[in-house]
């Protein structure tokens, strides 16, 4: 207890120092997963909203699918990434491997599902009524897609937050796309997973406590939307 | 007269279950025309097509005299023409003001235009002061209400209306029959859904009866400008 107590404090001390260290881990990973879930909520909204609303052959199937791949393990997206990316595949010359692009091409792979189901819930949710209100006001497919967008905006604010606190605290990916490489790939989780293997405990933990007031401060950011 | 609507051998159907067979029915243009029968005979069914909300299943509904193209920028032309305002409508989120602008917005108008529309299409139905009220916080009678303001925004040639007057009181009641005898004499189609038996000849409107789907009967009535035997048309003629 003595042990955790004293790492606590030092690890408080050094998050009110601003040491560097810790301050560019946070940075890389806020900018690399925040780049992701931004490109994951522009391809995962449309593809939620286009089976929300349409009835089509074989959307069933679409869904079950779509569900599969929010329950991905991050470990098999490295993997795959890493073979689309490492020296000897067609991509392998963009020298992307080991890079935050890596990283964030693995993440966006995982936080399109759940923005995707998300987005398929809040359209199949939405009042009956919008649709056809839309329509009889003059409102194209597009309009109607768009108003229908704002309508559920909420809920799908609640998907991209979903996808941000899962790619965010993620291991897998970082560790196998970025190679944990310092001041360059190196996030918060991959540096925690390190330190604490080296001992260093209070910096794993300053680290730890990093990650838990983001995710704390972009709930409180959804309630504080949500209740506007 | 002009016929605004033509249906011929129209059925429409919801999941494999035919809910409208017409054989022929022409609907005038610049009238009120009342839509009358029991629960599921058709009505609203009838309203969503001439709304052109659904294509029928089958047989021809013609626009003016003119085919209805089946998709692209000229069915949308017609249907900005059209406007619908269902029985239990759907406000979408923001103000009253937001929800009169929003269609107005979709027509590119400007906003000085808008707002100039939304302040007249809210004193015409005597809801003057309601711009900033939420749309979650209306009664039922006002969020009808808000519903129609939406639609006469937009200066529609057609006004359909699924039962307008169903939940009103007696004053409420009032002012809507009132609003749309008046609205009427400004070369608007009003059609309207109703359970009313003595509502059409209160609005000196034609009657189309179904039921179960069929075209049970039709009355012509007398047009306001053919006979004065409406008092309510014929004050708000003389004003």
């Amino acid at each position: 207890m003595n042990f955790f107590g004293e790492s606590l404090g030092t690890a408080l001390s050094l998050i009110l120092s601003l040491d560097g260290e810790v301050l560019r881990t946070v940075w890389t990973s806020l900018y690399v997963s925040i780049s992701a879930i931004s490109v994951a909520a522009m391809i995962g909204i449309p593809i939620g909203l286009a089976i929300g609303i349409h009835r089509f052959r074989g959307r069933r199937l679409v869904l079950t699918g779509l569900n599969t791949l929010m329950a991905l393990p991050t470990v098999v997206v490295g993997l795959v990434v890493y073979g689309l990316l490492s020296r000897q595949s067609p991509l392998g010359p963009l020298g992307l491997l080991f890079t935050p692009v890596a990283m964030m091409i693995g993440q966006i792979v995982l936080a399109t599902p759940i923005v995707a189901h998300y987005t398929v819930s809040a359209a199949c949710g939405a009042d009956a009524r919008i649709l056809p209100t839309l329509r009889t006001l003059g409102a194209g497919p597009l309009e109607s897609a768009w108003q229908m967008l704002r309508e559920v905006r909420f809920v799908i604010l609640a998907g991209v937050v979903a996808g941000f606190g899962r790619i965010i605290a993620e291991v897998g990916v970082a560790m196998m796309l970025g190679g944990n490489i310092r001041g360059y790939t190196r996030t918060m989780t991959t540096a925690i997973a390190l330190e604490t293997g080296k001992g260093e405990f209070a910096f794993a933990l300053a680290l730890g406590l990093v990650l838990m007031s983001v995710a704390l401060g972009i709930n409180l950011l959804l309630n504080l939307l949500q209740q506007r | 007269m002009e016929s605004l609507y033509s249906l011929r051998n129209i059925t429409c159907a919801y999941a494999s279950k035919t809910v409208l067979s017409i054989d022929r029915l022409e609907i005038f243009a610049d009238r009120i025309t009342c839509l009358t029968g029991v629960n599921g005979s058709g009505k609203s069914s009838l309203l969503e097509l001439l709304g052109l909300l659904h294509p029928p299943a089958q047989g021809a509904l013609l626009y003016r005299g003119e085919p209805l193209p089946r998709s692209g920028k000229a069915l949308q032309q017609i249907r900005r023409e059209i406007t619908l305002a269902h029985q239990t409508p759907y406000l979408l989120k923001g103000t009253v003001a937001d929800n009169i602008r929003y269609p107005l917005k979709l027509r590119n108008l400007t906003r000085r235009e808008q707002d100039r529309l939304v302040c007249w299409s809210l004193q015409t139905v005597g809801l003057g002061g309601f711009e900033q009220r939420k749309s979650d916080q209306l009664s039922g009678g006002e969020l009808r209400r808000v519903a129609i303001v939406r639609a006469l925004a937009l200066k529609p040639r057609v006004l359909l209306l699924d039962e307008p007057m169903a939940g009103l009181d007696t004053a409420q009641s009032d002012v809507m029959e009132s609003i749309l005898t008046r609205l009427n004499s400004k070369d608007l189609t009003v059609i309207l859904s109703t359970h009313d038996p003595a509502l059409p000849e209160r609005l000196c409107a034609d009657i189309v009866r179904l039921q179960e789907g069929q075209l049970a009967g039709r009355q012509p009535l007398p047009t306001t400008t053919e006979t004065p035997l409406c008092p309510d048309r014929l004050k708000m003629q003389e004003a």
